[in-house]
């Protein structure tokens, strides 16, 4: 907000209380539930049972942890969510930098056409497709394998990506591809040589995105793969509830520990995201 | 190919560039069909393909659990969903969590972003406690929410009975159960809409509120005559993109209720997942998503107008 000063309200929202309120109000919203499940995670049975509740565990254990390793494969649904974001997004990014590029730089004469197509696309509901893809997937016998995920979640980040892509090889200058095949390179591999390192920032947000979405989808996930080995962690985590128990303790501890890889790539990489998100939000 | 991009394939061959890229050295159109056409297969096979076969099959009678061959019955899935008091109720609880989650993730989001937007010395702070519930996965927010409101160890519980009130069973009771649902997915989707209000808010240049205030405009006057209009085509993309995925909400219902008590919690992609993979009933499951991809299409003819007119 502007740094006026003006007489009323306006003085008390610039003011320093204010600001401070704003603050706490913002990171206790935000960080709130995953704190209060880290806190949980770290309880023991005795301690989460007592009445009037605790907040910070008095006695912190981490036998919920070892538990969490040993009451399921979790260590296999971390394992099959990792490669299958990982694969997913390796395959996006392929995929979206040749089309973004064509998209960017080549003379088309549907561009206007594609990249509403492309709009279109990334608003189709993933569940109405459940019914196809699975005959598809198993006519093809891929159901239980990580290709029956990694081709619908490259395709759930395509489009956006795609978009993202677009906008940042709009912003390099033609003339360093022109330099670069003059010297000798062909247009893919000006674009590859050229183009993509100096948009590294923006591919890497792009692929930032795609693996959040793979980390998180839950519904072909679960449709998919009935085998218990390829299980991803979102589905795996459910098979912590007994039949009638359902062991909050372990089961926060399996959560914090499927958080944690987000975490880290989001703390580290902030702002790209922030960029990244509000750029391709915008953009549609 | 025309003769000048042979030629000009020829000549590049002469400064050496690797081989096994000489043959994508094309015209330009043959080049962007060529680039686009790892995109274009994916989408087929994925998206294209599926909802043709989406369709036809909705005229099926094709349930894996009986044995029996598909038959054609023409419209019957559809007269069949008429009749099912399920598949409305689950219309319905899917139209109530859009109208319902959508307005109050706006409003929650604005409110986030003006007050992330305030002159913060250290930025980091306020930027992941926007990201990280963005990034959490929806299953995961599910279940922190479930035990959130857990009727004797939840936090929720635990401030209401420290502040006096009586506490809830919120899972036994329809209400109350779709009361934290929607609870959970304005918390968990507020978050995105506020960062991309947030990212219109920064581009609203400074000077038009000092103007204002020159003029002696409040701040209240200031918010409505500047900051919202200004703000109307982010939230525009926002609200949409929020209304798209609403009507496909399943995950967090899934999750902290299984759709109960009964089915008073569960949506529509909730009965579209029952149908095929727990019933294996594919003609009936098309059906219902015939009508969801029909919903969610409505959605996107209006956003692809907004970005018409935005450009």
């Amino acid at each position: 907000m502007s740094a006026v000063a003006a007489p009323g309200l306006s003085g008390l929202l610039s003011g320093r209380p204010l600001r401070f309120l704003a603050g706490a109000v913002l990171i206790v919203n935000g960080m709130f539930p995953a704190l209060w499940i880290l806190f949980t995670s770290l309880k023991t049975e005795a301690e989460l049972t007592a009445k009037p509740i605790t907040w910070v565990p008095h006695a912190p254990t981490l036998a919920n942890y070892m538990q969490a390793f040993s009451d399921q494969p979790l260590h296999l649904f971390l394992f099959n969510s990792f490669m299958v974001a990982l694969l997913s997004t390796c395959l996006t990014l392929l995929v979206s930098v040749l089309a973004a590029y064509a998209l960017a730089r080549l003379d088309l004469r549907y561009r206007g056409l594609i990249l509403s197509l492309i709009i279109a696309v990334s608003t189709f509901p993933l569940v109405t497709l459940l019914v196809p893809l699975f005959e598809i997937m198993r006519t093809l016998n891929l159901l239980n394998t990580w290709v029956a995920l990694v081709l619908p979640y490259t395709v759930l980040s395509l489009p956006v990506c795609t978009l993202m892509l677009v906008s940042f090889f709009e912003g390099i200058p033609r003339d360093l591809e022109n330099a670069a095949m003059i010297d000798g390179c062909t247009r893919l591999g000006a674009l590859f040589k050229v183009v993509v390192p100096l948009c590294a920032p923006g591919v890497f947000t792009a692929g930032i995105l795609a693996f959040v979405n793979a980390w998180d989808e839950f519904l072909l996930a679960l449709s998919f793969n009935s085998n218990p080995a390829l299980r991803t962690l979102p589905v795996g985590i459910q098979l912590y509830q007994g039949e009638f128990a359902f062991p909050w303790p372990v089961i926060s501890a399996a959560l914090v520990v499927g958080i944690v890889p987000v975490a880290v790539l989001i703390v580290i990489f902030q702002e790209r995201v922030v960029s990244g998100l509000t750029a391709g939000g915008i953009k549609g | 190919m025309t003769t000048t991009s042979i030629l000009n394939a020829a000549t590049s061959a002469d400064r050496g560039p690797p081989a096994w890229t000489r043959w994508l050295d094309l015209g330009d159109r043959a080049l962007a069909v060529v680039l686009l056409a790892p995109a274009a297969i994916l989408l087929a096979l994925i998206i294209v393909y599926p909802v043709l076969r989406l369709g036809y099959t909705s005229f099926f009678s094709l349930s894996l659990t009986s044995g029996l061959p598909a038959e054609f019955v023409g419209l019957e899935n559809y007269s069949l969903m008429l009749e099912d008091p399920v598949f409305w109720e689950t219309t319905w609880n899917t139209v109530l969590i859009t109208l319902i989650t959508v307005p109050g993730a706006l409003l929650v989001g604005l409110a986030l972003a003006l007050l992330a937007n305030l002159p913060f010395g250290v930025q980091w702070p306020v930027r992941l406690s926007l990201l990280i519930p963005w990034a959490l996965p929806l299953s995961f927010a599910g279940l922190i929410f479930a035990w959130f409101f857990h009727s004797e160890y939840g936090v929720v519980n635990d401030v209401l009975i420290r502040l006096g009130f009586e506490s809830i069973i919120w899972f036994n009771s329809p209400n109350w159960a779709f009361a934290a649902i929607c609870l959970t997915i304005v918390w968990k989707t507020s978050s995105f809409m506020a960062l991309i209000i947030l990212a219109g808010l920064q581009t609203i240049p400074r000077s038009l509120y000092e103007a204002a205030d020159v003029d002696g405009a409040g701040r209240v006057r200031q918010f409505f005559e500047i900051t919202l209009p200004l703000l109307k085509p982010s939230i525009v993309v926002a609200l949409i993109f929020r209304t798209i995925t609403a009507l496909q909400t399943f995950d967090i219902p899934y999750m902290m209720t299984g759709g109960g008590p009964g089915t008073s919690t569960s949506t529509l992609a909730m009965y579209i997942h029952q149908n095929t993979v727990s019933f294996l009933d594919l003609g009936y499951g098309s059906a219902l998503a015939v009508v969801m991809f029909a919903l969610s299409m409505c959605v996107t003819a209006v956003y692809l107008r907004a970005i018409r007119t935005k450009e």
